[in-house]
């Protein structure tokens, strides 16, 4: 954490109340699964804690996953974690270049030692010495290794930092990898997406300011709090899926009545991100609720599933026929629910 | 053209209940129990509940409207109005955008986030201490020459 005030009276001083860091934590905790109780200790956390020290690296990347960290917000609420972190080096956001800009890399890692964290988006390539991206004369695999080593953690955001994405994919040409390969013991935070979900983004770093600690973490590195539940769990259409109800095609007459588009190569039932109850653009929608099938593009190797229209492999009748049994026992849709969200956390740790 | 018209109003699911509703009434009735009983303040999170419009309404209908609604101007606008049930508050926070940003059930007396904040009120003090040290403005010296 950088700077002597804490957040509290950082932002006293200009003029914000406690009410607003409660207000923030009410809809962080929100937007975390957390139970609305723990909004006060949380905003009690946030208040005492300092600014934290962020160094981001960008590699193999489309500056995707910056634009939807700073482009989908609205002032004030949600932009309030801008004020929580010192943002000491980003190539796109920063004003100085060059040497300078370097300069204020090692500056804030000197001064933050044990203490910043390290966010990074695009994958790293390793083959032929790691030559095919370099910045400031130097390879992306020089300056991560550098970073990293007096971090608190490092966080990969999006799915080409998180698991290799689209250069990643076959045939790899310049051997790209995750963050994940690179980071030895490093605390590594995943948050996966093309691009990932902001409030994914600034959730994670606003619980690790309110609770001076990494959130629950699945098998994949990523936060429970976004990624515990598949984009089909809670999916709108879902009803449809119970039902056995499909769109076949795109505008046929299924399409049209808004019904599942698991036929149409929907990868929501593998696909773990927040993107079904958060949406994007403001909460306005997302893919699924424009007529799309998701991606899964926060899952590995998405780009190379065989296919973003090619269906899932499991055979949707029987899946229809066993939400139908399921029905006549008595399970009725809430219960249904509740029960899936209550086992889909588990069911994570699972996913291949 | 008219595709997309009728994709549009197809796909917006017309408001239905899932029974919902009563699922979170009944949450209710306990934590305003535990409210009663022990003093214990509880909370529901509606964004965390696959909650359709119409079990929203249905909910809302079924809690009423009561004495109290308060609307707060901090970083963006958020409303507090008690329901027809004294101890229930049905919260709103809002985004700078107007967007919805946490919408809970509070079972409490007083909401907290209406109770100052103890280093809001010492900031405070500490403004009326520099306002009470400044030298008096022209008016008084006028009236007290």
């Amino acid at each position: 954490m950088s700077g002597k005030l804490t957040l509290g009276e950082h932002m006293s001083q200009r003029g914000v109340s406690r009410r607003a860091f409660m207000k923030y934590c009410s809809y962080l905790a929100s937007t975390m699964a957390l139970s609305p109780a723990m909004a006060p200790a949380m905003a009690q956390g946030l208040a005492a804690a300092r600014r934290q020290a962020v160094i981001w690296l960008s590699f193999q990347e489309c500056t995707g996953c910056t634009e939807s960290l700073t482009r989908s917000y609205s002032p004030t609420l949600e932009d309030l974690i801008f004020d929580f972190i010192s943002l000491d080096y980003h190539h796109t956001l920063q004003a100085v270049s060059g040497f300078a800009a370097e300069e204020a890399r090692e500056a804030s890692m000197e001064e933050n030692k044990g203490k910043y964290i390290v966010i990074v988006d695009g994958s790293v390539p390793t083959r032929d010495g790691g030559v095919y991206s370099m910045i400031a004369g130097r390879t992306n695999l020089d300056i991560l290794a550098e970073t990293i080593e007096n971090a608190f953690a490092v966080v990969a955001v999006g799915t080409c930092a998180a698991f290799g994405g689209l250069p990643y994919a076959k045939p790899n040409p310049t051997g790209a990898v995750p963050i994940s390969d690179l980071v030895g013991s490093k605390p590594l935070i995943n948050i996966p997406g093309c691009p990932p979900v902001p409030e994914a983004m600034t959730g994670t770093l606003a619980h690790i300011l309110a609770f001076g600690e990494l959130p629950a973490l699945d098998d994949k590195h990523r936060p429970l709090a976004f990624f515990g539940e598949s984009i089909h769990d809670r999916c709108y259409r879902r009803p449809f899926y119970e039902r056995g109800l499909f769109a076949k095609s795109f505008d046929d007459e299924g399409a049209r009545k808004g019904y599942c588009l698991y036929e149409v190569g929907c990868k929501g039932p593998i696909a773990y991100n927040t993107c079904a109850t958060t949406k994007w653009n403001g909460g306005v929608s997302f893919p699924i609720q424009s007529g799309h099938g998701c991606f899964a593009c926060g899952s590995p190797n998405f780009w190379d599933q065989g296919g973003f229209y090619k269906s899932l492999p499991s055979k949707t009748t029987s899946i229809g026929k066993m939400a139908a049994a399921a029905a006549v026992t008595g399970a009725a849709l809430g219960a249904g629910a509740a029960f899936v969200a209550s086992n889909s956390k588990k069911q994570a740790a699972k996913e291949t | 053209m008219s595709n997309l018209i009728d994709r549009r109003s197809t796909t917006d699911m017309a408001p239905y209940t899932t029974g919902l509703a009563n699922a979170v009434l009944r949450e209710i009735s306990e934590l305003l129990d535990r409210l009663v009983t022990t003093g214990e303040a509880g909370s529901i999170d509606l964004h965390s509940l696959p909650m359709t419009d119409g079990d929203r309404e249905q909910l809302k209908e079924k809690l009423g409207t009561g004495e109290v609604s308060v609307k707060l101007d901090v970083a963006g606008s958020s409303t507090l109005d008690e329901t027809g049930i004294a101890g229930v508050w049905w919260v709103r926070h809002e985004g700078g955008d107007g967007r919805l940003a946490a919408e809970i059930i509070e079972i409490t007396h007083v909401p907290a986030i209406l109770l100052s904040h103890r280093d809001d009120m010492i900031a405070g003090l500490n403004r009326l201490d520099e306002l009470l040290d400044a030298p008096a403005d022209m008016d008084t010296e006028d009236m007290t020459g």
